[in-house]
């Protein structure tokens, strides 16, 4: 993993979604198990997991009509937002999210490539910058 | 910004301006790392930055994916709160009853094949 951003190994950590190996903040994402979890005896097969899943870590098994966790690797880490939807609490991740989150950040230091992100992300949103906070309150 | 030209403006036929979800800041906890703004997705970017104070600012709540809590995950000094979930899984829960989610998922599977395994 790059410390400071030169070569190529900057270009290589800029994004989530580049070609190749995943990468989270800097952090090969196979490095890590997070995915989720199907209760069978739980699932009525409605599928909104799958049409939630921004990620495509679900495909669906005609067959017997439940989703089917086919893409673990493209789960985004701590995310946990088809199991917080789905009607039958059928959902369940290997850990807290909270607590896997925290290790994964101390251990992998990731605010300086976090900072190289914020920055590249007001550079190219610069509507995002924003000054005394009260101009802009969503309102 | 008031009108939703993006395509979040509704969820599964639900006026995502009657769904309660977005985060909320703590500023007296917030120490201006960012994670939460690049957390979020370019696409939703729901944060903005105000680098003077070094503070996250919620700047598009309604753009904030439905049941996506992932800032506040995130976020090591627990500064980013959100509703309960409890009421989106009702809510979810009746969009299936109603038929909705199975209308979609058929749509779903119609335009992208390759979803289904054989």
């Amino acid at each position: 993993m790059s410390e400071r951003g030169s070569g190529p190994a900057a270009a290589a950590v800029t994004g989530v979604h580049g070609a190749g190996a995943k990468r989270w903040h800097g952090v090969e994402r196979s490095m890590y198990e997070w995915f989720p979890i199907v209760d069978y005896e739980a699932c009525t097969g409605c599928g909104l997991c799958l049409l939630t899943c921004g990620n495509g870590v679900f495909r669906w098994s005609s067959s017997g009509n439940v989703p089917v966790v086919a893409d673990p690797g493209s789960c985004v880490l701590g995310c946990t937002t088809c199991g917080k939807l789905c009607p039958e609490d059928a959902i369940k991740f290997p850990d807290d999210p909270k607590l896997f989150l925290e290790k994964a950040i101390r251990e992998n230091r990731i605010y300086p490539q976090v900072r190289r992100e914020l920055d590249e992300r007001l550079r190219k949103y610069p509507d995002h910058r924003v000054t005394g906070g009260v101009e802009n309150d969503g309102k | 910004m008031t009108e939703n030209d993006n395509g979040f403006g509704v969820w599964h036929g639900v006026d995502r301006r009657s769904i309660d979800w977005h985060p909320t800041v703590d500023e007296d906890r917030c120490v201006g790392c960012g994670l939460c703004v690049v957390t979020c997705s370019e696409r939703r970017n729901v944060f903005g930055f105000d680098p003077e104070r070094r503070k996250a600012v919620v700047i598009y709540p309604e753009n904030c994916m439905v049941g996506c809590d992932n800032c506040r995950v995130a976020c090591l000094w627990d500064a980013i709160s959100f509703p309960d979930p409890s009421p989106l899984r009702e809510l979810a829960r009746s969009l299936v009853e109603n038929g909705r989610i199975g209308e979609e998922l058929e749509i779903r599977l119609k335009t992208d094949p390759a979803m289904a395994l054989t």
